[in-house]
Order: structure tokens, then sequence, then C-alpha cells
């Protein structure tokens, strides 16, 4: 005879294993530190890409202008300038990336385990009826 | 109201049923529509408005991951620009690299967002999306709706301007590449519609979360019509170029669109709402449970008045033997003449 309630389990379960299961284990395969350090570095590396497109639009924005003014201009000023709003912006990404990151790993952790415990359930269903 | 909730059902059950070949189909349909949308508001590249070329592409994204049509409809957007003029190619390129580096890395899910959002403006409805997004996401989804309103000005801001990029001699490059950052630098209406997109949904969304009773429906009510105000009233400050009918009538027709979502997401019978209050070793509880509106679909059975015997043609020999012989009809008619005399 079908047992209703473990077959409403297997169902829940199968669900997660197609959908978000995978990316979870990915998640947790590593230590909470070395998950959130991997993000931060990702964060770091997009974040340059970033900045340098940006500085690259503010170049060709007026190239001939900037040209004519770099003669003229506090060039070491210049760069403290932009090497200071480089800073702000990977320090506010950074940010970001690291509750994001502490946010999905914690979120992961709790349904993977919720997982393995339905896991335990099932087996448990299995053994009643042997 | 049954028949709609029968409807609804039914339409769930079918997709239960067969999402498997649902899915592709409205893939197809989602992608075949956004690539003819760019085609219809760009349409620079000549390559690209091939209907064939279309065709193919929408149909490799019935195959693939949903994201993939966000891809797609950027890279159509990006040819056409190129086609159009370099300086615009890599301001677009710009953009759309910013925003998948600094937003989209976190959240993909509301990359559809960028893609609807144009494709509704196009549609002449773009107010449907904040009222949406505030109803079904999140308050960070504003930014998506943001990003997604930035694409369809700037698409928007090519279009205005098509002689002067498509002049070859007119406007040297770096001339070109101004135009296109000062265009949507300094778009006055882009900007009110962020603001005024991005105040809806963040008061959608906080209404809806209220337990009063038909949030969702004074939610609706509330955003689709901040929207229209707001937007109307920097209209006539700033003269905008905003169309004052197609505020009113698109706020109607989204008004009644996302009436429609309400009535599939969310579908509640407040009469039957209850109260519950109860107590552990550490709190109270004061609990509002409000019953769900669901209406079990009739399932449809054959009743069958006539039943055809299946018998072997000997028997059928026999049975018609039978029929002919005097004693039935004689007493069929006997019956008919005693009836007859009664009357």
């Amino acid at each position: 005879m079908i047992n209703e309630k473990r077959v409403k389990l297997m169902t829940r379960m199968a669900a997660y294993e197609d959908g978000e299961f995978r990316r979870h284990k990915a998640v947790i395969g590593f230590f909470r530190s070395d998950y959130i350090s991997l993000q931060m570095v990702k964060t770091v590396i997009a974040t340059t890409i970033a900045y340098a497109i940006l500085f690259g639009l503010y170049l060709m924005y007026d190239f001939e202008k900037f040209m004519k003014e770099i003669y003229q201009m506090d060039v070491f000023q210049f760069i403290k300038t932009v090497v200071i709003l480089y800073l702000v912006m990977l320090a506010v990404f950074m940010l970001i990336t690291y509750v994001v990151s502490l946010y999905r790993y914690n979120r992961s952790l709790q349904s993977t385990r919720l997982y393995y415990g339905n896991l335990k359930k099932l087996s448990q269903f299995y053994q009643e009826e042997e | 109201m049954s028949s709609l909730l029968e409807a609804r059902e039914t339409i769930k059950q079918f997709y239960g049923k067969h999402g498997i070949y649902v899915d592709p189909v409205l893939k197809f349909l989602g992608a075949l529509i956004a690539l003819l949308v760019i085609n219809g508001n760009m349409g620079y590249m000549e390559l690209l408005n091939n209907i064939v070329i279309v065709l193919v592409v929408a149909l490799m994204c019935s195959f693939m991951p949903r994201n993939f049509i966000v891809l797609v409809s950027a890279l159509f957007v990006l040819l056409h620009t190129y086609a159009l003029a370099v300086e615009c190619a890599i301001v677009v390129f710009a953009t759309f690299l910013l925003m998948f580096l600094l937003y989209f890395r976190f959240t993909p899910k509301d990359t559809k967002i960028v893609l609807l959002t144009p494709l509704l403006f196009a549609l002449k409805v773009p107010y449907v999306m904040p009222v949406a997004v505030g109803l079904l996401g999140g308050p960070i989804s504003v930014i998506a709706v943001s990003c997604g309103v930035a694409v369809r000005f700037m698409i928007r801001f090519m279009k205005d301007n098509f002689t002067t990029f498509s002049a070859q001699d007119a406007e040297t490059g770096s001339q070109k590449l101004r135009l296109m950052i000062d265009g949507i630098m300094d778009n006055k209406a882009m900007l009110v519609t962020i603001v005024a997109f991005a105040i809806t949904v963040i008061l959608v969304y906080t209404i809806r979360r209220l337990s009063t009773d038909h949030s969702w429906s004074i939610a609706i009510l509330v955003g689709t019509t901040t929207d229209a105000v707001f937007l109307l009233i920097c209209e006539f400050m700033m003269d905008l170029n905003f169309s004052v009918l197609g505020i009113i009538a698109g706020s109607a027709v989204s008004f009644f669109l996302c009436q429609i979502i309400r009535f599939m997401e969310f579908n509640v019978d407040y009469s039957r709402t209850e109260m519950v209050q109860f107590e552990d070793d550490e709190y109270y509880y004061y609990v509002k449970a409000v019953p769900k509106v669901v209406l079990a679909v009739p399932e449809k059975k054959v009743k069958r008045i006539n039943r055809q015997l299946k018998s072997k043609p000997g028997k059928q020999v026999r049975k018609a033997s039978t029929i002919k012989t005097a004693h039935g009809v004689s007493r069929t008619t006997t019956a008919r003449a005693e009836n007859d005399n009664k009357h």
C-alpha cells in the first residue's frame, strides 16, 4: 500500500533536488570563510573592471580637453582622487558582497540540513515498513 | 466568479501536467516577441531584421535557460547599435557590462525585469512593471526596474537622434560619444520615470505586506495612482514631453493587468478570516489566518445513456429475429390501443 506521507516527503525532496539543491551544495562545499573570501575576490575583479569602464568613459567623454589640461593639472592629486574613488567604490561593493554571501551561505546550510533531515525521515519510513 | 476560479485552477492543473511542453513554448514566444520589438524599435542592422534569423534564435532560446533570452536580446540591441554608430555601441556595451558587474551578478533572477521593462514600454503599458515588481518581488528590485527604464530611454534616444548618429561626416567620433553619454546622463524624463517607478515599487511592496484586509488591492490602487499622479505633476512642471493621455490610459490598463496578477497569485477570502490567539512559554501569538479561495475543478464524467452491446454477429441475428416476431409488435400495438381507450 502506498504510504501517503512518504510520497509527499519524497515529492518535496525531489523538487528541492531538481531546483536549488545543486547550488546550495556547491555553496556549502566551502567553509564559510572560504566561500565569503572567494566571493570577495570575485567582487574585487568585477569592481575593478567596472571602475576601469567608468574611468574610460570619463576620459573618452572629453579626451581633447583632458589632454590639454593634463599638462597644467596636479597629476599626483588627480591620481590620488582616482585611487580614493576606486577604494570607496571597492569598499561599498565588498560590504554588499559580505552581507549577501553570509546570508546565502546560512540559507544554503539551513536548506541542506533540512534536506538531510528529510532523508533520515525517509529511511525511517522504509525501516518501519519493513 | 466561480467560473474564473475554475479557469485559474484549470490553467494551474494544465501547467502542472504539461509544464515540460508549455515552458519551451512560452520561452519561444517570449523570445520572439522580445526580438520582434527590438527589431521594430531599432532595426539598424538589416541582417537581424530577417524573420528567419529571428525565428531560429527564438527557437534556440526555447531550449536554453530563461536568462539566455535576456542575453540574446542584449546582443541584438548591441548589434543594432553597432550598425548605427560604433560610439553608441561602446556606451551601450559599457552600460550593460556595468549593470552585470555591479548588480545582476548578485541577483541573476532580476535580469528578466530589465528585459520586460522596455518591452512593456513598447507595448504602451510600462506602469504594470513597478506595481507587479512591488507585488511579486522585493524593494531591492527597484535597481532592476531602474536599469530597465535606463535601457528603454537609451534605445529611445538613439531612435530620436538617428540622423545625427548615422551621419558619417557630420560629427566626429568623440562628439557622438559625448552626445550619447549626455543623452543618458542628462535625460530628465528618464530620471523622473526612474524616481516614479522606484516610489511605486516601494509603496506597493510596503502596503501589500500589511496585515490589513484587501492589502493587495489597496496596494495596486495606491501604486498605480501614485505613479500616474507623480508623472503627470512632473510633466506639467518640467514639460518632459510625456503623453498625458498615454499615462492615464496606460495606468488604467495596468490597473486591470495587476488585478489579474493579484487574482492568479493572491486570492483569499477575507469573509472567512480567523483571528487566533495562543501562547507558549516565551511568547503570546496573535495570528490572523485568511483562507485561500480554492475551487475544485469538476471532473468531466461521460454518462452513457444508450448502452451498446458488443455481441457476436450470430447473436445479433437472433435478437433481430426476436424483435421481428409478431409477439413483440402485437404487444406494443395492444398497449397503445389500451392507452387510446383510456383517453
